[in-house]
């Protein structure tokens, strides 16, 4: 921000507590935005308390080098936007890994405050830390924090304040006197180079850096006589040669300062992963608690507040705390025994179970039951299934219609407790008073609110799985499900890095095509990016959901088949692919620190939560809303009785959305489900996967075999993901030709996977034809042949 | 010898690193250099968990083959 005095850069290594801080710093003062090029995130903040100071969140890094994106990022930031002062986080359990980022902070001649986190859990580990000398002799200003706790952190931000108002920057001599001189005879070839930055400059001269500005690097061939002298004396390069007098630097100053008990013990983080890294245990481990996370998020909690969402906030209402809830179902249990239950209802209803009439069952055992709730919706999947069966003899509708016509006497809502209208309808009350025509009514009701709201029904599930991977994520346990998927991964040319954004997309492949940023390797990362959202997503568990239930009568099979098929999928694609030259190469190799195992903040938690959440409400907000205003005005618009216009009323079929989907369903014919609403739902899915349902009521699958319906779903799940995901795909990969080709493959596999399993199933039960086998076959064997080839790189040299 | 056939628990001295520059470079910032000591915390079908420096970094087997004691 402009209007700021003083800007102060946050630096500090991953999992140093740095997030953490920056948010006790700010409060929610936050703007989180990309840095320019890049997708490696920027955040800044005011300080709380001092509108006046912009604090700067770099991102967690371990160094300066040029290697990686979020260094290159960090460097340049503090080279060319040049802060008033650096406030650097130090964990202190691992004092010398943190203080080589600090020697190189040094470097750049800005004033630097040390941030010591953690000095608690030191303490509390026997050993000790002698703050005062450490701070006299690396020459900067200290101030003890608990990042976690909230201890120090106003005297840590007054102490950056004071450095930034001082102007004095720290200059430490780190390195051996013939390479110190060395850098001053570099420093001195240097001319219009800003004073403070020499010494950077100079170091990043003698390392060969490649990433220097042109100014400087014109520069290196005259530096090359110093540095090669040197390297004879020192036996070594001179990358190495900086990097070791770094490390010993840190341990002359650490001597005396931090006392050590004694070396070689297994801390508790050390003891909880030899059980849960441990060669037996570490999957099973991980299955459990992957399968804790989804049975809480998706059955339990999830459910309740999505159900909540779905039929309260945006269907009719619901009871504010839920009183007299009770009291209304009772009631209205009470007016079905009497009104709707008849005798001849429940007679009818026994002779098509007898005659063994889909989903007559369901609706026997609600009447048992006496459950109202268990009736309406047994009624509304199979009702129809009963009138149309032998003309109507086992026909309940009549009955069942008038019961609950409009001005039946049901139990009124409000009777019964605080009575909460739900959006939709509070939505028209208001639109009635306004006395607007019924073209915008429909507009907003069925267009904006209906299909905004079906979307944002998930967001409460999605909210609770969101919680629950950055609790895992937090306390580092998703540290180590790369690390032991890595081992898996590999085989299949994925790093285990590939499988945190796989497992983030099982709750929504926007954030989880973000979460491949981690990946330093570009080719992994982009392949990572291409096959995240084969994993089914939240939104596409009701597609899955539907197909059980309107075709399998919800085997407990076809859920876990969809995240099989997805996993497979991603295994086929990371094996094919990196067989071609594009993705030719090695995964790089896998090294990754393992944070020690601790309880994250509450406040860490719920921020990553909102942010991810927020992310796809903004989605909700922006292209599902307009894809939904389309979407209605292809289904309200169409032909009644041979004229086109509006209506409200029109069937699928006759609007111009049917006409569309009649036009293209061709396409579906070899995958079994050339279906115009089949069409509509696939197209409908890249707005929005649970728009699929919306599509379809469960009976309108009539058209479909079992076989063209699971081929339905599969291709629904593989196929291209939703907008808000490609648009996801779009950042990451940063370039219109990647992600054209990372939608192709997609769709590709989509239609290939989908068409093998219409086909040969067909094949299989006797109905297929001989044409559609061969080619499935064939398929098949093409993928197996792409699977089992050389490496590409088997004939070049190794990458 | 190479780190990945190093004894689980035992302390040793890094003498050498291989690699290219890049992961030279980065198994330095990680705090893996010549003289650094090492050990090996916990195996897992070859990738390894060791402490360096105090911190605990999973490493890839092909990684640890480059890493000499």
């Amino acid at each position: 921000m402009a209007d700021s005095k003083i800007t102060i850069a946050l630096a500090g290594n991953p999992n140093s507590g740095k997030t953490t801080l920056f948010n006790s710093l700010t409060g929610s003062n936050q703007f989180v935005g990309n840095w320019p090029g890049v997708t490696v995130e920027k955040k800044e903040g005011k300080l709380k308390g001092n509108k006046d100071v912009l604090i700067e969140d770099l991102p967690g890094i371990y160094s300066l080098s040029p290697y990686t994106s979020e260094e290159v990022v960090s460097r340049n930031f503090l080279v060319d936007e040049n802060p008033d002062a650096i406030l650097n986080i130090v964990d202190s359990t691992n004092l010398e890994r943190n203080l080589y980022l600090t020697t190189q902070l040094l470097e750049l001649g800005i004033p630097t405050v040390i941030a010591l986190n953690m000095t608690d859990l030191v303490e509390k580990s026997g050993d000790n830390i002698d703050t005062k000398k450490l701070s006299e002799r690396l020459g900067v200003q200290m101030a003890e924090i608990s990042a976690l706790k909230g201890t120090g952190i106003d005297e840590a931000s007054k102490l950056a304040v004071n450095a930034a108002q001082s102007k004095k920057a720290p200059k430490p001599a780190v390195f051996s006197k013939d390479v110190e001189d060395a850098l001053r005879e570099i420093e001195g070839l240097l001319v219009n180079v800003p004073e403070h930055l020499k010494r950077w400059y100079a170091v990043k001269l003698f390392e060969r850096d490649q990433k220097l500005p042109e100014n400087i690097a014109a520069y290196a061939s005259q530096a090359e006589a110093i540095i090669t002298k040197i390297e004879t004396a020192h036996d070594d390069d001179s990358e190495s040669i900086i990097t070791n007098e770094r490390y010993e630097y840190i341990a002359s100053v650490l001597n005396g300062c931090y006392g050590k008990k004694k070396a070689g013990e297994l801390s508790t983080s050390d003891k909880i992963d030899q059980i849960v890294t441990n060669r037996w245990l570490a999957l099973p481990i991980f299955a459990a608690v992957m399968w804790l996370v989804y049975y809480i998020s998706v059955t339990t909690i999830g459910t309740f507040v999505t159900d909540w969402t779905n039929d309260g906030l945006f269907g009719d209402g619901y009871y504010l705390f839920g009183n007299g809830r009770a009291e209304y179902t009772e009631a209205m249990n009470e007016y079905y025994t009497e009104n709707v239950w008849t005798d001849e209802v429940k007679a009818n209803v026994d002779k098509a179970v007898e005659a063994g009439i889909t989903g007559a069952d369901d609706i026997q055992a609600a009447i048992a039951d006496g459950d109202y709730e268990a009736f309406d919706e047994a009624y509304g999947f199979y009702g129809s299934e009963l009138d149309e069966k032998e003309n109507g003899v086992y026909s309940i509708s009549d009955t069942v219609d008038t019961a609950l016509a409009e001005d039946a006497p049901l139990p009124a809502n409000e009777d019964y407790g605080k009575w909460v209208p739900g959006i939709p309808v509070l939505v028209e009350n208001l639109l009635d008073g306004m006395g607007v025509n019924d073209f915008i009514k429909s507009l907003v009701l069925d267009g904006i609110v209906a299909g905004v709201g079906a979307v944002l029904g998930f967001v409460p599930q999605m909210f609770v799985l969101f919680a629950f991977l950055a609790f895992l994520e937090a306390c580092g346990y998703m540290a180590r499900v790369a690390f032991v998927m890595d081992r898996i991964f590999r085989r299949f040319g994925l790093s285990g890095k590939s499988f945190i954004p796989v497992l983030i997309g099982t709750g929504c492949g926007v954030p989880g095509v973000m979460a491949s940023r981690t990946i330093e390797n570009e080719r992994d990362r982009r392949m990572t990016v291409m096959t995240t959202t084969f994993i089914p997503c939240g939104a596409k568990l009701p597609i899955i959901a539907l197909i059980a239930s309107a075709l399998f009568r919800k085997a407990s099979w076809v859920a876990p088949s969809a995240y099989f098929l997805g996993m497979a999928a991603i295994i086929i694609s990371g094996i094919i692919l990196k067989k071609t030259k594009m993705f030719a190469g090695e995964p790089a190799p896998f090294v990754m620190e393992l944070p020690a195992y601790h309880w994250p903040t509450l406040t860490n938690i719920l921020r990553s939560m909102w942010e991810r959440g927020w992310s796809f409400i903004k989605k909700a907000g922006s292209i599902i809303l307009l894809s939904s205003i389309v979407i209605w005005l292809g289904s309200t618009f169409g032909w009644t009785d041979g004229s086109f216009g509006w209506n409200p009323d029109l069937e699928l079929e006759s609007s111009v959305l049917g006409a569309i989907g009649n036009a293209v369903k061709w396409i579906f014919a070899p995958l079994g489900f050339a279906e115009i609403k089949a069409t509509i739902a696939t197209v409908m899915g890249l707005v929005a996967k649970e728009e699929v349902v919306g599509v379809f009521g469960v009976l309108d699958f009539e058209g479909l075999s079992k076989l063209a319906g699971y081929s339905f779903l599969a291709f629904n799940l593989l196929c291209a993901p939703c907008f808000a995901a490609i648009g996801a795909i779009r950042r990451e990969m940063n370039s219109a030709k990647w992600t054209w080709f990372a939608i192709g493959w997609q769709c590709l596999l989509a239609y290939i996977a989908a068409f093998i399993i219409y086909q040969l199933g067909s094949l299989f039960t006797g109905t297929g034809n001989i044409i559609g086998g061969i080619l499935a076959i064939a398929l098949c064997a093409l993928i197996i042949w792409l699977m089992v080839r050389p490496y590409n790189e088997s004939q070049t040299a190794k990458a | 010898m190479p780190l990945a056939i190093a004894d689980q628990g035992k302390e040793y001295t890094i003498r050498k690193i291989g690699g290219n520059a890049e992961t030279r470079q980065h198994l330095a910032d990680l705090g893996f250099t010549a003289g650094a000591v090492v050990s090996v915390v916990n195996e897992a079908a070859g990738n390894l968990i060791v402490n360096i420096r105090n911190t605990r970094v999973g490493i890839g087997k092909d990684l640890a083959m480059k890493i000499m004691i």
